[in-house]
């Protein structure tokens, strides 16, 4: 995928190979989500020469001209058409508020359907190496230190070119770059978390204040630890304990955790009764053992129940996905008897009690178990969750593969940009 | 009759408007003329005082100032934005390395100098350095990221008050007015390295690159637009009268008081017998506190506007409020450069004066640089639109530049031939 500043300055030649100058600027109209390249601005020995982008076909270290320059026609920018090199790059990217947020350092580029299109702004420090010829040098010498150089790249289509300041002499000496919040509230809430860790602080909270609670809860959910504490703290008392209340009370208890004493306090008597309680309970277990990662949601069916009766309950409770996974047969003092999978429920006769199509040989663990353990076992034994239970067996939540995924990968993999790969 | 009364009325209210506006706006540039007058200025403006035959260079300095902080201002009224910003967006990201490179350079020197300043005032009162500058360097920083730089700023402007005293003094001496008006109107040329270094510094200190920066950083978080411009106009014209008016008494004090004495200023207590016409015993008082205050409160302004005007050009966070780990760039220059602002001060074999005018030498060389940024940004007429400097702006801004250059050629020329055997 080449950048602009990869594709600037090359030379430009004729079909014979004789050169005629080189590329100063692409130009595009900003309409649509990622604007294709229509128009190269040459520089030749006689000045600036606009044409189309067809005219040129792009070869490898050079661009060549389908026809001879004199031959080539003008062509005309028209006035809402932005220059990639003077109008984009080095200008700052401003949220809706005014207030800055990072700078253009290089713009990225990518063959779609046959078309150049700009698809992203990097505001990364590898945008600012890259732009001095020092990206390849640093990137060697953060490998030796062990870690790689952060990307930082917004996708073209959450920024919005903004004409400021109505008396501006020039139109396109102003042109502001913004991430429009309600856009912003359309994306995947893992994609709001990596937007949001680039931004500074005060628009962090803006961003939390602005969305709904469950995409806010959601995308804080996916946000650094370090950083969700940051955010948690410094929102205002009742609208971070809003959020807490739709995290996944697991979630909830380890950004708790990462917490001052005092603030924690404050948040959970602010919650809900019952998500407080939830909470609490997990937090008296460590952070890194099963009771620590495990959800205490969980469908718990008693011994008794028939398949029709389990169904019911099923429909009335209407739980998340990845506790269906798994259906738990307790008895009545909560002890864990036997597990049963949603197939095996609905292949079943009506009148069939559960604990007759349960399989009793449950694989568990205690609260105490350390997470990587927990990983290790679902790991090997392919399961999509683990129950956990108390020293007399009581079912106290479960751990589900969501909850270990990070523990199973590579060091830093889910971190790293998953767009192109999603693109 | 009434319509007339009427008239009246309206005239008086739009008269009363207008001062309230430019009260309004008034700031800029008279605080950044004052942040002017700091260790390097004084220290400067005494030795060279010794004679006055520089006394022209300081006027055609002056002038330069004005527009110069004048194209700035506009600037920052016009675009909104910083000069460091503007420079990144105007000229990419290699000059803008160059450009922060040499505010970066320009800027550390000025604080080593306003160490030095803090050490060479307190030693008048018997402590030594190797407790006054780090104890100030700890104040500074505490003060800057737990307190406000503001409450700083308005306790030592007080102590910077001090200064009045030259203009008082000059009078009370009573230079020879006759050879003061003659050397400032009949231009002697600088001869020798001795001579450059002394012109040099005179530019460099009263020119800073750093104040051109900090004045377009001050119109822009004030608010001023183009409509406000014409009343920030008199503010930039006083504040820069400050500076050269400044400049001019305490060469003119000098000048009567040091050099018949056949004083060279070496020191602190040298300078500081200045003013002993005026303060007879308490003149080291006197001098010791107005040095001082305007070292400390450039020493406090100066890392903060350095680290502003560097991360606004790469983008990267920044803001007083914010932690290191929020804004670990910001963070770590502001307290790099108190650091190591402190740190080559302690060194007891460094002579305090002589670092101070070797400074202001580096913010002269480094002048030229920033100035042809300034000039190609303020003559742009797509980034200014009818607002781009006129013919006589620039001009004036070349002329400085130019002067400023040869200045620099001559004195690194002659230099190099010096050292050669």
């Amino acid at each position: 995928m080449p950048y602009l500043s990869e594709i600037q300055h090359r030379r430009v030649i004729e079909p014979n190979g004789n050169e005629v100058g080189k590329l100063a600027d692409i130009a595009v109209v900003p309409q649509g989500q990622f604007p294709a390249a229509q128009w190269a601005i040459l520089s030749t020995p006689s000045g600036e020469k606009v044409v189309r982008w067809g005219d040129l076909a792009q070869e490898i270290g050079h661009l060549r001209l389908r026809n001879r320059l004199e031959t080539t026609p003008d062509a005309q920018l028209p006035p809402e058409a932005l220059r990639l090199a003077r109008d984009l790059l080095d200008k700052q990217i401003v949220d809706t508020h005014g207030a800055k947020v990072v700078r253009v350092n290089d713009l990225q580029l990518s063959e779609v359907d046959g078309q150049l299109r700009l698809v992203g702004a990097d505001v990364g420090l590898r945008g600012l190496l890259r732009r001095v010829g020092a990206e390849t040098v640093a990137e060697r010498v953060a490998g030796l230190a062990g870690r790689r150089l952060p990307r930082g790249i917004i996708p073209w289509h959450l920024v919005e070119p903004l004409e400021a300041a109505h008396d501006a002499p020039a139109k396109t000496a102003a042109v502001r770059l913004t991430i429009p919040h309600a856009k912003l509230a359309l994306l995947h809430p893992a994609d709001i978390a990596d937007i949001v860790e680039e931004m500074t602080a005060d628009e962090r909270i803006a961003v939390f204040q602005q969305l709904d609670l469950e995409t806010a809860a959601e995308a804080l959910q996916e946000v650094e630890p370090e950083m969700q504490a940051a955010i948690v703290t410094d929102l205002p008392e009742e609208r971070a304990a809003d959020i807490l209340e739709e995290m996944d009370p697991d979630e909830a208890a380890d950004l708790l955790q990462d917490l001052s004493e005092e603030r924690r306090d404050e948040l959970v008597e602010l919650m809900d009764k019952e998500e407080a309680k939830d909470v609490e309970e997990l937090l008296t277990h460590p952070e890194d053992s099963a009771g620590g990662i495990m959800t205490t949601d969980f469908v718990a069916l008693p011994r008794e129940f028939t398949a029709a009766q389990a169904i019911d309950e099923l429909r009335a409770k209407k739980p998340d996905p990845q506790l269906t996974y798994y259906l738990y047969v307790v008895d009545a003092e909560g002890k864990l008897e036997g597990v049963l999978s949603l197939r095996d429920l609905v292949v079943a006769a009506p009148e069939t009690k559960v604990s007759d199509i349960m399989d009793p040989n449950v694989l568990k663990v205690d609260a105490e178990t350390p997470k990587e353990e927990v990983a290790a076992l679902i790991a090997k034994y392919d399961l999509l969750g683990l129950p956990v239970v108390d020293a007399r067996k009581k079912l106290l939540g479960t751990v589900t593969v969501d909850d270990v995924v990070e523990l199973m990968l590579p060091r830093g993999w889910k971190k790293r940009s998953l767009r192109s790969i999603a693109r | 009759m009434i319509r007339t009364a009427a008239a009246v009325r309206r005239r008086a209210r739009v008269r009363r408007a207008s001062i309230l506006a430019f009260l309004a706006v008034m700031g800029p540039g008279i605080i950044t003329g004052f942040a002017g007058n700091d260790a390097g200025g004084v220290t400067t403006y005494t030795s060279v005082g010794a004679h006055y035959e520089m006394m022209w260079l300081l006027l055609l300095s002056t002038v330069g100032l004005l527009v110069i902080q004048e194209m700035c201002a506009r600037m920052g009224a016009v675009t909104g934005k910083g000069l460091s910003d503007l420079i990144r967006e105007r000229f990419g990201v290699r000059w803008t390395i160059v450009a922060m490179f040499a505010l970066l350079i320009a800027n550390g020197s000025n604080i080593v100098a306003e160490y030095a300043g803090i050490a060479a005032s307190l030693q008048l009162f018997g402590v030594q350095r190797i407790v006054s500058v780090p104890i100030a360097a700890v104040l500074i920083w505490v003060l800057v990221v737990f307190f406000s730089y503001r409450i700083v700023e308005r306790a030592l402007f007080v102590l910077v008050l001090a200064y009045i005293a030259y203009p008082i003094s000059a009078f009370i001496v009573g230079p020879p007015w006759g050879e003061v008006v003659r050397d400032s109107v009949i231009p002697t040329l600088p001869i020798g390295q001795a001579a450059l270094i002394a012109a040099l510094a005179l530019v460099g200190t009263t020119i800073t690159p750093y104040m051109q920066f900090y004045i377009q950083a001050s119109v822009v978080d004030k608010g001023i637009d183009r409509d406000q411009y014409r009343f920030e106009r008199v503010d930039v014209l006083l504040g820069a009268i400050l500076t050269g008016l400044n400049g001019f008494f305490i060469v003119v004090v000098a000048g009567a008081v040091l050099h018949p004495a056949g004083i060279h200023v070496d020191s602190a207590a040298d300078a500081a017998q200045a003013l002993g016409p005026l303060a007879g015993q308490q003149a080291q008082l006197l001098f010791g506190v107005g040095l001082f205050g305007a070292s400390l409160l450039a020493a406090t302004i100066m890392p903060l506007s350095t680290s502003y005007a560097i991360c606004e050009a790469f983008g990267w966070e920044s803001g007083i409020s914010k932690n290191f780990r929020e804004a670990p760039v910001f963070m770590g220059l502001f307290t790099l450069l108190v650091v190591v602002g402190a740190l080559i001060v302690l060194s007891p074999s460094v002579p305090l004066i002589p670092v101070i005018l070797v400074s202001q030498n580096v913010n002269g060389l480094l002048l030229p640089i920033v100035l042809v940024f300034i000039l190609k940004l303020a003559g742009d007429r797509r980034i200014m639109g009818d607002h781009a400097n006129g013919r006589v702006s620039q001009w004036i801004g070349i002329g400085t530049a130019v002067g400023a250059s040869v200045l620099s050629i001559a004195l690194v020329a002659i230099t190099i031939v010096g050292a050669a055997p």
